[in-house]
């Protein structure tokens, strides 16, 4: 539990994001709250269609075209629900006090452009620079990264750097304006094991340094363990199990995460023996559902499962929180609703 | 000659003209691997090892420069035309990516007839009841095979092409990352699917992946590749427990932990630096420039598979040393 001085730097309260495009009307995040203190890393664990990407860039107006947002709940972010603010507003902690990292480097650079003129763009954008500043803090920024040969790099254009340097730029153009917070989505997905490695090491080192918060989506519960220290867990746009890294990924509640963590190969698998994961696949999005969304998958599923809404709720070992009242012996069979 | 293999790779070299003017990139060099019938071997490396190149080539998408490609003990470069594609045909190909590798007009039946009509032979019923069987042996209901692939999960997808792949009763199935692009709770499921196959049908199974803890579990044997060459190959176990290369061990000392405990005993990054460019790889040992055990030997020429135990071997002068120069002697057991 946070202490009464520190007030966590971004606080989700409640938050339903609707999404409505020509065809249909989904809600992709139905209901989630959490915090992120400065200097502490969260992790959202989630598979495709969980929310767990919709959840991080709608409230900041990161939506492809041709979707209308429609959000409810709060989130403070530095004081200020920033649901509240104008595009012209959110432009202004975009890029600045909240750096952004994507998954895809290659899609998320400008292939047509050098890689010094890209993030000294930023810095001249958010820092106020003259471009002569712009260029030193450049060089300095690549430097922050570890980028090898940082002087020749500022004249290289994206497809010239390695799939591992890529992440590196965009990591650099992400705290340009030393943000208070960085959203990271699947930072490392598109790089090898090794590569990984690095730029997690990377993440932290500069973490420490900045005191960033930092807010990891990922679906790798090895990342998970290696960079945060509280985790959430998202299922169909709800949360399902959150609380310290050390607790919920040793001792995880609800079925979904029970079932994550298994799937995981242990050292003592044998070779051909066969694999642990759950049944069925993730749901599609949809509309909200007076169920638990993972009924269809869970094992312990019974009659009330399917038509109410399952609450987060306290467990032995707090402070997890999981929507599951049959594994918490809330809800049995044949009980009273 | 083919000692009992159903697939065998001879000194395999592929290269490619780079987009820099009159250079080459070998992307695999002088590789060489084999598959017994029904066994599933993996194939690790990092992005650019020559991973899938090598699996491209087998199947004939790209072009060896030179090596040969024995299947059941018949060199593929003999033959040619009709003879050549009916003999290949016992190789098939599951890509990594369900939703680019299916036709999006096709139904799943009609992608099903269409493989079944290159084997040919079959009244309209026989089809039918064929792909029928074909759904059953992947998993899926028949009733899919009215459906598009639109309608269709990840995994179905996935499901669906690997079908697609046993309709001409392959002996040999190269899977290029098959599960990689699905989600987390369905991977476990597809990769079931592998195992059964091998066991019920007997194909023999390559599977190329980077997901070291994958492989593990699903492979016998492991070769791990390093800029287009074998750095490693043996029994699953051996290699993961006992590795004899240092990138092997760096691979696997890379690997996040999923436990909290351990995780916080480890540092990760036991490794420096990226993979050198293939248009200009380092002269000797190609891991030399990343090692932490490099000395002036390495750079002087190719180091030759080391034999540490059967089938295991390695192609690093310090492998089977009990403590090869300073740190980095400690072997990773655990894989997560």
């Amino acid at each position: 539990m946070n202490s009464m001085t520190a007030i966590p730097l971004l606080q989700v309260k409640d938050l339903t994001i609707d999404l409505f495009t020509e065809h249909a009307a989904v809600r992709p995040v139905d209901g989630v709250s959490y915090d992120v203190s400065q200097g502490e890393t969260l992790a959202i664990v989630g598979e495709s269609g969980s929310g767990k990407t919709v959840l991080n860039f709608a409230p900041l107006g990161l939506m492809p075209t041709g979707v209308s947002v429609q959000t409810g709940g709060q989130i403070i972010f530095d004081g200020q629900d920033i649901t509240k603010l104008s595009e012209r507003q959110l432009r202004s902690i975009r890029g600045k006090s909240i750096g952004f990292i994507f998954q895809d480097p290659m899609s998320a650079l400008n292939p047509a452009r050098r890689i010094g003129r890209q993030i000294a763009e930023t810095v001249e954008l958010h820092l106020g620079l003259s471009a002569t500043q712009a260029e030193s803090r450049t060089l300095e920024l690549l430097k922050l990264v570890g980028m090898s040969d940082p002087e020749s790099r500022l004249q290289q254009y994206p497809h010239e750097l390695s799939g591992g340097l890529r992440q590196r730029v965009m990591i650099s153009i992400a705290i340009a304006a030393e943000p208070k917070l960085l959203i990271a989505d699947e930072p490392t997905t598109a790089l090898d094991v090794t590569i990984q490695a690095q730029i997690l090491q990377l993440l932290k080192e500069i973490q420490s340094r900045l005191h960033m918060a930092i807010v990891l989506i990922t679906h790798d519960m090895g990342v998970v363990a290696a960079t945060a220290s509280k985790v959430a867990v998202m299922y169909a746009g709800r949360i399902v199990e959150q609380g310290p890294v050390h607790q919920v990924l040793v001792r995880p509640w609800h079925p979904y995460t029970t079932g994550l963590i298994d799937a995981i190969p242990r050292a003592e698998d044998m070779p051909g023996s066969l694999f642990r994961g759950l049944p069925g696949a993730p749901p599609i999005l949809g509309g909200p559902v007076e169920a638990c969304a993972f009924n269809p998958r869970c094992a312990y599923a019974i009659e009330t499962c399917r038509n109410r809404r399952p609450p987060l709720l306290a467990t032995p070992t707090p402070p997890v929180i999981a929507a599951c009242p049959v594994v918490l012996g809330q809800w049995q069979e044949g009980g009273a609703p | 000659m083919s000692g009992g293999h159903v697939l065998r790779v001879e000194n395999l070299v592929t290269r490619f003209k780079s987009v820099e003017r009159g250079k080459w990139i070998t992307a695999v060099d002088d590789a060489s691997i084999d598959l017994k019938p029904g066994e599933i071997v993996g194939l690790v490396g990092e992005s650019g090892c020559g991973k899938s190149t090598l699996g491209r080539s087998i199947v004939g998408l790209e072009k060896p420069d030179s090596g040969r490609i024995l299947l059941d003990g018949v060199d593929l470069a003999t033959l040619s035309g009709r003879k050549l594609r009916d003999t290949r045909r016992a190789i098939q190909y599951v890509f990594q990516d369900p939703y680019a590798s299916l036709n999006d007009r096709q139904t799943i039946g009609e992608a099903l007839a269409e493989a079944l009509t290159i084997k040919g032979d079959l009244s309209p019923a026989g089809f039918r009841l064929r792909i029928r069987t074909l759904l059953e042996q992947v998993g899926l209901p028949d009733s899919l095979h009215e459906r598009y692939p639109r309608e269709l999960s990840g995994g179905q997808r996935q499901r669906v092409a690997i079908a697609r792949a046993l309709a001409v009763e392959p002996r040999v199935l190269i899977c290029d990352e098959p599960v990689s692009a699905l989600d987390l709770s369905v991977r476990a499921q597809v990769m079931n699917l592998f195992l059964r196959l091998q066991q019920e049908l007997g194909v023999a199974c390559l599977f190329i992946a980077h997901d070291l803890a994958l492989v593990r579990q699903a492979a016998t044997r492991v070769y791990v590749m390093y800029l287009g060459k074998v750095a490693e190959e043996g029994p699953s176990l051996d290699v993961y427990e006992r590795p004899g290369h240092p990138y092997t061990r760096a691979l696997l000392a890379s690997i996040p932990s999923a436990d909290p405990r351990i995780a916080a005993k480890r540092t990760l990054s036991a490794i420096k630096g990226d993979i050198p460019s293939p248009t200009n790889p380092p002269s000797g040992c190609r891991f030399r420039t990343r090692c932490p055990l490099a000395v002036q030997a390495c750079a002087e020429a190719q180091p030759p598979m080391v034999p540490l135990s059967t089938g295991h071997a390695a192609a690093c002068i310090f492998a089977g040393q009990e403590n090869p120069r300073i740190g980095l002697s400690q072997t990773i057991g655990a894989v997560v």
